[in-house]
């Protein structure tokens, strides 16, 4: 009963800020000028940069592992990923640490922007650019007060690059 | 179902599981003393136990199956019939068969009926009693009502009120019924009962739901309540439901048409309604062959739904794959819960090392709050015993997860039993070391890698009677398993005194796959791990037991994974050891802590020779590049792991580094690293459960300080140097 009361008061207080419950709600961070988009029910926790362990002989964009609380976790350079160019690492760069199909994985962003609720109607797909600019990992492009945020594939974006890994060691040994 | 009564059920399965293994157990022993009461009576208990727990789950094909086989041991127990072999080998093919049932309700597969009844039906006459209407497969379509064979009838009946004040008795009633045949299960519903003060002792308030299995018609059994039939509630119903016990199935097996492939044929699980088309075809209305084609232009609601335009095949796939994954999902729920049966001395012994440990941390934090530096030593002393009672907690916590070997051994005996028959030799088995306790996981894998050597030693190691006589040996063969702990691991020998491996035979063998050159000259420490190639088999002959070369390398794979090593010892005409050198717990490796440039490895001690400072002049290289260092004697190849791992080393002189000798497999290589830290245990943690297998990298563990480090995997680091390109470093 005081479970049910609660959510009912949690969704009017959120209808009243503006928040719907419907899943379309995206956690924004910022690389460079850009804003990007993840599922805020993707996103386990936001934490500071602390330095990492190196894996040895893994891409470039495979920061490392960390210790969270007793589990290692694999930390990701969205910068490097994106082929983007590396910035030295400020009191704003944070991992974002999110959940993807039960593997539990980090990703080094500039900076964590806002959270932002975003209307279906207000998706587009993602842009065709054919060879030249790799779009494959977006899921659409949303619209917020003129801003522009490009809403990521997770699960494109961090497990095809993993199984990438897997078969490309395959080949190799 | 509630959560409750499945944490219930779980219990059930595990108590089951015990049971079982002690009639087995129990009936292998018998087979030798045969006039063992006591070993019967046991058996007859274990047996009971399992009978009535699956009464009260309502799991009726097992209690039904139970029943019968408790019915032959009673005989058994009362003297009235003697142990003799046919009678020991239908008990322990019964023990099989309930082992599935018992498997088939836990995880919801299927039996097959067919053995079920073959062995009831065995099980009964063996008994003495009258065979119950075997159900056979008639070629006339017969329809099940008028058929004369036994039928489950499912009866509630609620008596009248006045039934005491007439001086009628329901247990008459109840005894008449079960002169007509098997009352499997009587349910007493006492739920109208009222409370004590308000009670009428002359009226009955109870109502019965029975279950009874009879060759009487439903005319007969209404006869029974031909006194009480007034005024009382009362439904009989023939009931053909698989739940409902074994033989109502006999109803379907004559229909022969029926049984064969179509699914959608299949009698509903739960006593429901049968699908219109069994009752069409039963009736003779359509042939089967009709009705399958019928069902085939039947559309799914999925692709109804589509052409109706009322969802996209996309909407489609998604709601399907939700659907499989829900399936998935309950299923793997079914078989994933795992427990453990922990010794109580082992608890209490852990509560108390608690109690210290709060004690401790009680004294530590008064002091801290009041320190001054004279007291120093004190502070020491008590960081001291902090460290004492965190190690035991760990040992004894670890402790938990360890069990006897002997649970992995238990099932030889049965094994080594029905080998022995299967290939007319004369074995037997003597185990030793059964106390010798390791891991739960370590235990739970090596049961087959263990089953393969001991049919391999049973099957090709052993010879049969006549040439063990020709060769002065016995005419019983020996096959021993033996465990014992060897420093911090374990050790298992598979040990038979059989014909040993022959030489020759694997040279050829070897020779023929192209394993070895014609004229290599080989040790035998290098011949006789050939027998792990995949695919290599020098029996003459395939058995359905082994031969086909499959096995000894899966053997060596799974100890491996286990961080274990095999190894052989054989003469010919002597016999052949098998050697599992195992971990004693896969979560904590005693490690070496070693540098390279800023980052921190472990080494796994087990895998560590020795560690040297290389002298000026012992290192020397082949064509140019390969580097060997000449350790007492002998040239060992030497990795350098920062270019392994590509890592920033702070030497790149060997002179001013350490280098590590390694054995792996055997081999022994020289790695070199910086410096070496210490020594110490670590825990490990897996990479693969959020990222992926890492060459080189055996698992992570977390340092003292917070960050990650990585453990070395010695073969994978081998691997890598060999290549000489490191793996994806190009991507």
């Amino acid at each position: 009963m005081a479970a049910a009361a609660l959510e009912t008061a949690t969704k009017e207080l959120n209808q009243q800020i503006g928040l719907t419950t419907d899943g379309s709600q995206f956690l924004t961070f910022n690389l460079g000028e850009e804003l990007y988009g993840v599922d805020i029910l993707r996103v386990q926790e936001i934490k500071g940069y602390t330095a990492v362990t190196k894996i040895p002989n893994t891409p470039s964009h495979i920061k490392g592992v960390l210790n969270l609380r007793g589990t290692i976790v694999p930390i990701i350079e969205l910068r490097t990923k994106f082929n983007m160019p590396t910035i030295d690492y400020t009191a704003f760069t944070v991992i974002i640490v999110v959940v993807v199909r039960d593997k539990v994985m980090g990703l080094v962003v500039d900076a964590v922007s806002d959270v932002l609720n975003i209307d279906k109607k207000d998706i587009q797909p993602p842009p065709q650019f054919g060879a030249k600019v790799d779009v494959s990992f977006l899921n659409g492009i949303g619209k917020s007060n003129d801003k522009l945020v490009a809403l990521l594939d997770m699960d494109r974006l961090l497990l095809d690059d993993e199984m990438q890994d897997g078969t490309k060691a395959e080949k190799a040994a | 179902m509630s959560d409750e009564f499945a944490q219930f059920q779980e219990a059930f399965f595990e108590e089951a599981a015990e049971h079982l293994a002690i009639v087995e157990e129990g009936l292998l022993a018998l087979e030798q003393y045969p006039k063992d009461l006591e070993l019967l009576a046991k058996i007859f208990r274990s047996a009971h136990s399992i009978k009535g727990a699956s009464g009260m789950f309502g799991f009726n094909a097992v209690t039904q199956f139970t029943h019968k086989m408790e019915t032959l041991l009673d005989l058994l127990r009362n003297g009235e019939k003697a142990v003799s072999p046919p009678i020991a080998d239908l008990l322990l093919k019964s023990t099989d068969c309930l082992k599935a049932l018992i498997e088939a309700v836990k995880s919801g597969g299927a039996v097959d009926d067919e053995v079920v009844q073959r062995l009831t039906a065995e099980l009964a006459s063996a008994s003495g009693a009258q065979p119950p209407a075997v159900p056979q497969k008639q070629s006339v379509a017969v329809s099940p009502q008028s058929a004369s064979q036994e039928r489950s009838y499912l009866i509630k009946w609620t008596p009248p009120e006045w039934l005491f004040q007439r001086g009628l008795d329901p247990l008459q009633v109840l005894k008449e019924l079960n002169g007509f045949g098997d009352l499997s299960s009587v349910t007493l519903d006492m739920s109208r009962v009222p409370d004590l003060a308000e009670i009428d002792p002359e009226k009955c308030y109870l109502s019965w739901e029975l279950q009874l299995l009879t060759g009487k018609d439903q005319k007969t059994i209404e006869s029974v309540f031909e006194f009480v039939h007034e005024d009382s509630t009362l439904s009989i119903e023939e009931i053909r439901s698989q739940e409902s016990g074994v033989r109502s199935n006999a109803a379907y097996d004559s229909i022969p048409s029926i049984t064969p492939h179509p699914s959608s044929l299949r009698p509903q699980e739960d006593g429901g309604p049968k699908p219109l088309g069994t009752i069409l075809v039963e009736s003779g209305v359509v042939s089967p062959a009709v009705l399958e084609q019928a069902l085939s232009q039947q559309k799914r609601v999925g692709e109804i739904l589509v052409e109706q335009k009322a969802v996209t095949p996309r909407q489609l796939e998604q709601a399907l794959n939700t659907q499989r994954q829900q399936e998935a999902a309950s299923h793997t729920k079914k078989t994933d819960t795992t427990s453990i049966r922990v010794d109580t001395a082992k608890i209490d012994k852990l509560i108390n090392l608690v109690g210290e440990l709060v004690i401790t941390q009680s004294m530590l934090s008064d002091l801290g709050s009041r320190f001054e530096i004279k007291q120093l030593p004190v502070l020491l002393e008590r960081v001291a015993q902090l460290e004492r009672n965190t190690r035991e907690i760990q040992e004894r916590v670890m402790g938990i997860r360890m069990l006897p070997i002997g649970t992995a051994f238990s099932r030889f005996p049965r094994l080594v039993r029905d080998l022995s028959t299967k290939a007319g030799k004369k074995i037997q088995l003597v185990l030793s070391g059964e106390e010798t306790e390791l891991d739960k996981t370590v235990i739970e894998s090596i049961g087959d890698p263990l089953t393969h050597l001991v049919r391999n030693s049973a099957d090709h190691g052993l010879e049969p009677p006549e040439e063990r006589l020709d060769n002065n040996k016995s005419e019983v063969g020996t096959i021993r398993l033996n465990a014992f702990h060897e420093g911090g691991s374990i050790c298992i020998t598979v040990e038979d005194d059989g014909r040993g491996l022959s030489r020759d035979k694997i040279i050829a063998k070897a020779i023929k796959q192209g394993l070895i050159g014609e004229n290599e000259k080989l040790s035998d420490d290098q011949i006789w791990p050939l027998i792990f190639r995949p695919g290599f088999s020098t029996a003459e002959k395939v058995t359905d037991v082994s031969g086909r070369g499959v096995g000894m390398d899966v053997v060596k794979r799974n100890i491996e994974a286990l961080g274990g090593t095999v190894s052989i010892k054989t003469v010919t005409g002597k016999g052949t050891t098998f050697t599992l050198k195992l971990p004693l717990t896969l979560a904590i490796i005693e490690g070496m802590t070693v540098r390279v440039g800023k980052e921190t490895y472990i080494v796994p001690l087990l895998s560590i020779l020795e560690s040297i400072q290389p002298k000026a002049g012992t290192i020397k290289t082949v064509v140019g590049k390969g580097e060997l260092i000449n350790v007492r004697g002998t040239y060992l190849p030497m990795i350098r792991m920062y270019e392994v791992f590509i890592l920033e080393p702070e030497y790149t002189n060997p002179m001013k580094s350490i280098l590590l000798i390694l054995e792996t497999e055997g081999e022994r290589v020289a790695v070199m690293v910086d410096e070496i830290l210490g020594q110490q245990q670590v825990v490990i943690k897996s990479m693969e459960q959020n990222f992926r297998k890492v060459e080189g990298i055996a698992g992570a563990t977390i340092l003292g300080d917070g960050t990650v480090g990585f453990i070395l995997d010695v073969r994978g680091l081998l691997e890598i140097a060999r290549q000489g390109t490191p793996v994806s470093a190009v991507a």
